[in-house]
């Protein structure tokens, strides 16, 4: 209840001036799960579209390897954002894990903290879904 | 003094936050304490004798919304007994199959449509402002009319089975077996159920807004309540899952009712396209009917631990990583339709993965159960009873989510035994945990110990006994849905033990029911904080107090009542906000959004008869169509409107007496907000992304038919005329513009300008619906699916644009009789803000009538 930013007068535009403050950070916890929507989104409707229009003209190498390079950068862009995200959280720094507190410090280590949690799930839901395109070889 | 030339929208707050310690000791002479009772109590007074159902209040809605669910439930429950009975022995003639039919399929849409999704609106209408120290939702009459038009659409759909007339193709209404279905079962349940999906929504608005902006201040997203993390996941789950069944559901009554073949293949039509609708709704449901149950374990685990959640974070990461991962499994449900095998395996990957997430917040709270000291109160035995059924659930889940597994058990029982234990588990005990636990909070009484033990114990036992030799049951080959099996299969003595127990489930419901709404006049009166808990909502008042917090607290931990010692007698002498209501008006404290600080006072919307009037014509507008009545309909169609105009008008954005009001503490706060201050903007950004997503789920459509179909469009097919649909799209941008443009002038002071701008904008907009409807008249709709897509997008525009006209009428009315002047002009902002999405949508309609079907 002490920190600094509470002697802050009320600024007004409250919510625009926040998000100016917050807004890496607020969309940072949904950034890498937006990733992987897109992954996924993008893999299914690349192959449907293959598969019913165009897989008896051209073989799926083409589509296979460009879905696999999609994926490296998609995958190196969560890992990224996830350690960013790790040092907003500052755990080695703190020693603070859980970030109960009430004062802004508290608030921006904790949204670090989630969104380096979202960006792990998220890389491994784009590990999982790239599977289906490493192994199996055709639409069948 | 306050600047008149600043728009009351940019008024800033004024004054001290956060309030001192010094601050917060100075007492409140107690004679101003009663002064300041009494004048709460008479604004938040609830109307006596019939006036008793113009409430709007979320205490009194929400008990109206929870117990209306529960009597559904109750019914959906007693149309699986009649199928167990049916199912009692081989070759029984109990029912008939086409009663059968209409019981299964009503059984799963009443517990999917009338239970579970509403019982998650119904709670949280109920609950969420305690959570959050606020004296009620920021729309009260939008939850008051959410509730009327579910308690309308949930008698209309449920009470078809009385008639012999419910559907009867399943809950999820597959085409061709739906579409060709004779009688008006399918045309209730699309028409009903889309009625109650606008509700859904409805209470998805005001969830999240309330969530975002309701909290009290100084409670930061760090500290909020678990139970305001899930209901944000959950109401922005449903902008997306929803709508996509709200267009299916569109596409599919114009096919029933005027023979435009989309789901029909001999005509270009599709019948995957909704099951693809179906199931971009239909598995995310399972999530945003799981997450808030469970969410209620968040709240009531930490209490009987009696130590804070470990892992907080790790819960809100599991929340948010559901919420999106559950868009990716909804193929599962389709492993059999023969798509690609690489397709089924994006999902079964992504089935897979959800597991994760889901794992951890149940670890989550077993580890805060290790590390506290557990008290296993009755609440405690419901949720260790939740998370032994939801794991073994989860268990089979993983194994259909494995598509050979999954093709040698789809449609047979053993999905039946699965998707019980998940909602069961996942669902129905918590929430029965939440009404043990939250109804001395609800009632001001406690429920029986004993009678909660006897019920526990026959629901537990009971379950287990229905619907664990089911999975063998099916796994023997019983598929689901038939009306009966012949002898010998070795399924008999299976199904005659389901049968037992499902009736051991209904004794124990009977119980639970009457420990509900025995007379409890003789109890004592319960301790004010009985579980010994540190959430806000435990700092109710006993005896009851209708304006929920007497003072709106400044909260600065995750356990208030834990670790603030004094916060509840100061919140009781009227130390914190807004402890007055001086005008006689309801309020409550609208705060930013990430960090809470105190931006504005909300006026909130009292008791009124217009909210069931509006809701009755919309129920109206929906439920005649079913019968074919279309003239009526459209006239209460038009009533609705009306109705809702002159509760808009009356209540809603007035220009306040004064702009600025002290709340105590030394802060004033503006009364009047505009833009994106403004929980109204807000309101309208959310419902027009739930819009947009039910018009994306169209334009899907479209391209759908083109991957699906060689021939779409089919080779020399008329298109809708181009130049048409160009002037028409043109017409629309003019008038997005315009309304744009007003809001700048009437802002800047040039009324005159500003209203010549919104008189000319609407004659734009309905010529351009006009050449948007012209544009296709030459295209029979009924001859193919490509003809009948352009009719539904030109409808969806037609429509749009009729409500966008109707809201820049509004605005030109309200400047002209003083309701919207430069200083006051939230609604200009809010139509301006509904006309970028209308200006969107004119304009990928344009480019698919008009240009993509020459491309494709």
């Amino acid at each position: 209840m002490s920190s600094n930013d509470h002697d802050r007068q009320p600024h007004p535009r409250e919510d625009e001036h926040e998000f100016g403050e917050e807004r890496e950070s607020l969309w940072r916890i949904a950034f890498a799960p937006t990733i992987w929507a897109f992954h996924f989104a993008i893999s299914y409707a690349a192959v449907s579209v293959y598969c019913f229009r165009y897989e008896q003209m051209y073989s799926m190498g083409t589509l296979r390897a460009g879905l696999i390079v999609m994926t490296l950068a998609m995958l190196a862009a969560i890992a990224w954002i996830g350690w960013r995200a790790f040092q907003r959280w500052d755990v080695r720094g703190t020693g603070e894990f859980s970030n109960p507190a009430g004062s802004a410090e508290d608030r921006h280590q904790f949204l670090g903290h989630a969104g380096f949690l979202l960006a792990i799930v998220s890389f491994i839901g784009v590990a999982f879904d790239t599977l289906p395109i490493v192994i199996l070889g055709t639409c069948r | 003094m306050t600047d008149h030339n600043t728009p009351a929208g940019d008024l800033r707050p004024e004054g001290i936050y956060p309030p001192t310690e010094e601050m917060l000791n100075e007492p409140v002479p107690l004679e101003v304490q009663e002064r300041q009772k009494e004048r709460l109590g008479r604004a938040w007074k609830t109307p006596e004798g019939w006036r008793y159902w113009t409430a709007v209040n979320n205490s009194e809605v929400g008990v109206w919304y929870t117990m209306t669910a529960f009597v559904f439930m109750l019914i959906a429950g007693v149309m699986a007994l009649l199928m167990r009975l049916q199912l009692w022995v081989p070759e029984n003639d109990l029912i008939s199959a086409d009663l059968f039919n209409q019981l299964f399929t009503m059984h799963g849409s009443a517990m999917m449509f009338l239970f579970a999704v509403p019982m998650f609106e119904a709670i949280s209408i109920l609950l969420l402002p305690a959570f959050l120290g606020a004296r009620d939702m920021p729309f009260p009459r939008l939850s008051a009319y959410g509730y009327w038009s579910f308690l309308i659409g949930g008698i209309f759909v449920i009470g078809s089975i009385l008639f012999s007339a419910a559907p009867k193709a399943g809950w999820f209404m597959y085409p061709p077996l739906a579409t060709l279905e004779l009688g008006i079962g399918s045309d209730i349940w699309l028409l009903g159920l889309s009625f109650i999906e606008v509700a859904s929504i409805a209470a998805a608005v005001e969830l999240i807004v309330g969530a975002l902006k309701c909290r009290p201040p100084g409670m930061r997203v760090n500290v909020m309540p678990l139970y305001a993390w899930y209901v944000l996941v959950v109401g922005g789950m449903i902008l997306f899952a929803f709508p996509p069944l709200i267009a299916g559901d569109f596409l599919f009554e114009l096919e029933r009712s005027f023979d435009w073949p989309f789901f029909d293949h001999t005509r270009g039509g599709d019948p995957m396209l909704w099951q693809h609708l179906f199931w971009i709704f239909g598995h995310p449901e399972v999530y945003i009917i799981f997450l808030p149950s469970i969410a209620i374990a968040a709240m009531i685990v930490p209490t009987v631990a009696r130590r804070p959640i470990l892992g907080y974070s790790w819960i809100v990461l599991s929340a948010v990583g559901t919420g999106f991962l559950s868009f990716g499994l909804w193929v599962h449900h389709m492993f059999t339709t023969g798509l690609p095998n690489i397709s089924l395996g994006f999902f079964s990957a992504a089935s897979e993965a959800v597991v994760i997430p889901t794992g951890i917040q149940l670890f989550a709270f077993v580890a805060t159960l290790i590390a506290g000291r557990v008290k296993m109160t009755l609440p405690m035995l419901w949720i260790a009873g939740a998370l032994a059924i939801f794991t073994a659930g989860g268990l089979t889940g993983v194994m259909v989510a494995v598509a050979p597994f999954d093709w040698q058990v789809h449609d047979t029982y053993f999905i039946v035994a699965h998707l019980h234990y998940t909602l069961f588990g996942g669902m129905v005990f918590p929430v029965i945990a939440g009404v043990y636990y939250f109804f001395p909070f609800i009632a001001k009484k406690m429920l029986s110990e004993r009678l909660g033990r006897w019920s526990f114990w026959l629901i537990f036992t009971g379950f287990n006994i229905t619907f664990l030799p089911m999975h063998l049951t099916g796994l023997l080959g019983m598929p689901r849905r038939v009306y009966t099996y012949p002898e010998g299969l070795g399924i008999d003595w299976l199904n005659q033990i389901s049968t037992v127990g499902s009736f051991i489930v209904a004794a124990g419901f009977a119980v639970f029911a009457w420990d509900i709404v025995r007379p409890k006049k003789d109890q004592p009166q319960i301790p004010r904080n009985p579980w010994g808990s540190g959430t806000l909502e435990w700092s109710h008042e006993i005896p009851e107090t209708k304006w929920g917090v007497r003072s709106i607290p400044h909260i600065t931990s995750r356990y208030p009542l834990w670790d603030q010692p004094k916060l509840v007698d100061r919140m009781d002498q009227g130390r914190y906000y807004l402890p007055d209501a001086e005008e006689g008006l309801r309020e409550t404290i609208v705060t930013s959004v990430i960090d809470a600080r105190p931006i504005q006072v909300q006026r909130v919307t009292g008791p009124a008869y217009i909210t069931i009037w509006a809701a009755a014509f919309t129920g109206g507008a929906f439920i005649l169509p079913t019968f074919h009545i279309y003239t009526p309909a459209i006239v209460s169609a038009a009533f609705a409107v009306v109705c809702i105009l002159y509760w808009l008008w009356t209540s809603t954005a007035r220009p306040p007496e004064k702009d600025m009001k002290d709340v105590g503490l030394g802060l004033s706060l503006p009364t009047y907000a505009a833009g994106p201050q403004a929980v109204g903007w807000w309101a309208v950004w959310i419902t027009m992304l739930g819009d947009s997503t039910a018009f994306a789920s169209l334009v899907f459509g479209a391209f759908f038919y083109w991957t699906s179909n060689t021939a779409f469009p089919p080779p020399g097919a008329e298109h809708a005329s181009g130049y048409l649909v160009a002037l028409a799209t043109a017409a629309f941008a003019v008038s997005w513009a315009l309304t744009r443009a007003a809001r700048g002038l009437n802002r800047a002071g040039r009324v005159g300008l500003a209203r010549g701008a919104l008189a000319l904008a609407p004659i734009l907009t309905l010529s351009g619906m006009a050449g948007f409807g012209i544009s296709v008249l030459d295209l029979d709709p009924t001859s193919h699916v490509y003809p009948a897509m352009m009719w539904a997008l030109m409808i969806w525009v037609v429509a749009h644009g009729a409500l966008g006209t109707i809201m820049q009428l509004y605005c030109l009315a309200g400047s002209i009789f003083g309701k919207l002047t430069p200083r006051y002009d939230a609604d200009l902002w809010n139509v301006t803000l509904f006309w970028h999405f209308m200006g969107i949508t004119a304009l990928v309609t344009g480019a698919m009538m008009g240009l993509v079907p020459r491309l494709m």
